[in-house]
């Protein structure tokens, strides 16, 4: 039998962001979906968890921003992706923002934003379904 | 006329009547209290046979204060109607909290930033990108100055919610501004946020390691306990606590548990329980289930009550009064049809007061979303000000006081919490449970069975598992922004200012200060004169990292310009 590859995702904080209920229950709840995840952990820069996401190979990055630190680094974020060529890495963000802002952070570069009060199944076959590898 | 669009008119005309005769039938879905106790379908005198009136709940007023801390509760005094303000530049939150007194706002409270609370100056590479996204930053003297700017600090009441070690600069700031300003200290009146032990659990690990929480946290009790006599020197958070997803007795058990932490160190130091113990306060949330959280708020109080006369030795009746804040639950409000939050904090605003609340904030609707645009922040205060003076509930101490029910969920309350006490003992007490990270796995896991209950519909929340509805395209009352200029301004005044500052004097109130924490001595005064002579939070904070072995700058990215 041929074993499916597993997703593998990376979760991380961005900036000094101290909120991390939200990111780690997501971590856990992803891992028991049967995906692989590496959460980075807080203090993070966005060359950091680029740098890792090719280190540990990924098909996906979550951001966890709940400080309104959004807009400043999701830019930034998606600036380094590009540079190392990560077209095929979902990447996807979660968190408190205004309605206002996801349009915004959707033309920034971030494929799907998930607000505060998204229920986990969704995050999971939103993965399922959009996975790029 | 509103145009109904042509998709709503279909609606309408249709009708989902299976789901309305589905409705018309439905029974709640759990019976179970918010942090899972199973209910009763009625409580009568039967479950309260053993009940010892005068033992065990008493009138308000008097031990063990299960009812209130004062006889006459709010007919004395109305509860502090404190909205918590902090936004942008220190100039930016002294607008808003001018704007919060014009409309009726009792109590003074501003809240530091993210970068602040991590000790970094305004002008620090990390902070750069995020001061004033979440509170306000105060680098400097001159920061305290701009913020507290033509307020008579000595008729108000000020809440400084600085929560992390950095609550020892914030301190140090006030009280030099206070005094320069011709102030005497012995009168300022208000409350200093000052717990950085729970603050290692909101993200701020690297500003607050254990011993220097216990050291900096108790110096600032012990300062203010000497010379501020008004002044409450902590505010410890278990509101923070219960955002990690916890059940209500976890609420008090875990912040019980720090605030013995404290309180051991104070009498380790010779401070007599009774000198001190009357300005001690507590931060508590104020959840959904509105029994479950008076009857928290009365367990809570008698449990304190004992826990200082029995453990601590305790004479005075006001080192027993448990004397408490709420903060409105944020991790309840979310932003799937935002104006349902107004409706939730008004019910938990309900529960802070029915539990006899000394100084509440009610979040605005748009917290799980933005700061609290102008609009927003005046609803929330609009929702004290109707409980106040609208509902009848301040006429009468302690109203749900002998109903089978409350009295019962009462003792639940206090059982349970007794039990995680007992819990945290046998793990080696609170310091033992932090450091091995004990305490961390109860939040984590906690945090994912809230979650789960969400999924399984185990538990409700209107807009994210029932009754959903297409996302809204924008936030009602708009979006708060901070202004990247105000940031940019500070960051720059904060150049300017080490530039321009008397280099010998700093480098003398530096060294006291260094001398100080490396002596043991309480380094609070040094930590004034140190702010006087434009010291900044960074810097106050850096020296007394290095001397107890850390890292000058917590994200390590600085050294110390006072090494060379």
């Amino acid at each position: 039998m041929v074993k499916e590859k597993k997703i593998r995702v990376l979760v991380s904080k961005v900036g000094l962001d101290g909120h991390d209920r939200g990111i780690k229950v997501v971590a856990t709840l992803l891992k028991e979906a049967g995906m692989e995840v590496v959460y980075l952990g807080m203090y993070q820069t966005p060359e950091g968890i680029v740098r890792a996401a090719l280190d540990e190979d990924v098909d996906v990055i979550g951001l966890s921003y709940l400080s309104g630190e959004h807009l400043v680094f999701t830019p930034k974020i998606v600036a380094e992706m590009k540079k190392h060529e990560m077209d095929d890495v979902l990447l996807i963000a979660g968190g408190t923002f205004p309605a206002e802002d996801i349009p915004t952070m959707e033309a920034m570069g971030i494929d799907k934003v998930f607000r505060a009060g998204s229920l986990t199944d969704t995050i999971v076959s939103y993965i399922h379904d959009h996975v790029r590898r | 006329m509103p145009q109904i669009e042509p998709k709503e008119e279909e609606d309408r005309q249709e009708g989902n009547w299976e789901d309305y005769i589905k409705a018309y039938y439905e029974k709640p879905v759990s019976f179970k209290s918010w942090s899972g106790y199973d209910l009763k379908k009625i409580y009568t005198p039967k479950d309260r046979s053993a009940e010892n009136y005068q033992r065990d709940i008493a009138d308000a007023g008097a031990y063990p204060f299960t009812r209130g801390i004062h006889a006459d509760m709010f007919r004395g005094r109305l509860w502090t109607k404190r909205e918590v303000v902090g936004i942008g530049s220190p100039a930016d939150t002294h607008e808003r909290l001018l704007y919060l007194s014009r409309h009726g706002g009792s109590g003074l409270n501003t809240i530091a930033d993210v970068t602040y609370e991590m000790g970094l100056d305004a002008d620090h590479p990390w902070a750069v990108d995020e001061v004033g996204l979440t509170g306000v930053n105060i680098t400097s003297y001159k920061d305290m100055q701009t913020l507290t700017r033509d307020i008579p600090l000595d008729r108000v009441s000020w809440s400084l919610i600085t929560a992390s070690t950095a609550a020892s600069a914030t301190m140090a700031q006030y009280v030099a501004v206070a005094q320069d300003a011709g102030y005497d200290i012995r009168g300022l009146r208000g409350s200093i946020q000052n717990d950085p032990i729970h603050f290692r659990y909101c993200g701020f690990r690297p500003a607050c390691p254990l011993d220097l929480s216990i050291k900096l946290g108790s110096d600032v009790m012990e300062y203010c306990t000497r010379n501020l006599p008004k002044w409450y020197y902590t505010t410890v958070n278990m509101y923070d606590l219960r955002e990690q997803g916890i059940t209500a007795p976890q609420e008090v058990a875990f912040g019980f548990g720090i605030a013995m932490c404290y309180i051991d160190e104070l009498v380790r130091r010779g401070l007599p329980i009774d000198a001190f113990a009357p300005r001690f306060t507590f931060y508590v949330s104020c959840h959904i289930d509105l029994f479950e959280e008076v009857a928290k708020i009365r367990a809570a109080r008698r449990m304190w009550a004992r826990l200082m006369k029995e453990k601590y030795g305790a004479k005075n009746p006001r080192s027993m009064q448990f004397r408490f804040a709420v903060h409105t639950a944020g991790c309840s409000l979310v932003p799937q049809q935002p104006f349902n939050n107004m409706i939730r904090v008004a019910y938990e605003a309900l529960a802070a007061v029915l539990g006899g609340v000394q100084s509440l904030h009610c979040c605005s609707y748009d917290e799980p979303m933005c700061l609290p645009t102008e609009k927003a922040h005046l609803q929330a205060l609009r929702t004290q000000q109707i409980l106040a003076y609208e509902t009848g509930v301040t006429t009468v101490a302690d109203p749900l006081g002998g109903s089978y029910y409350v009295e019962s969920l009462t003792d639940k309350i206090e059982k349970e919490a007794l039990k995680v006490m007992k819990q945290v003992e046998e793990v080696g007490g609170m310091e033992e449970a932090i450091r091995t990270e004990w305490l961390d796995r109860q939040f984590e896991s906690e945090a994912v069975t809230r979650q789960k209950e969400l999924n399984t519909g185990e538990k409700l929340v209107v807009g994210v598992n029932v009754f959903t509805t297409e996302q809204e395209e924008t936030t009602p009352l708009g979006v708060q922004r901070v202004s990247a200029n105000s940031a940019k301004k500070q960051a720059e005044d904060v150049r300017e200012l080490k530039c321009t500052r008397d280099m010998n004097r700093l480098t003398d109130a530096i060294k006291r200060l260094r001398d100080d924490a490396g002596e043991g001595r309480n380094v609070i005064p040094a930590m004034v004169e140190a702010t006087r002579a434009l010291g900044t939070t960074g810097e106050l904070l850096g020296t007394v990292r290095e001397v107890f072995g850390y890292p000058y700058d917590p994200m390590e990215t600085l050294s110390s310009p006072f090494n060379a």
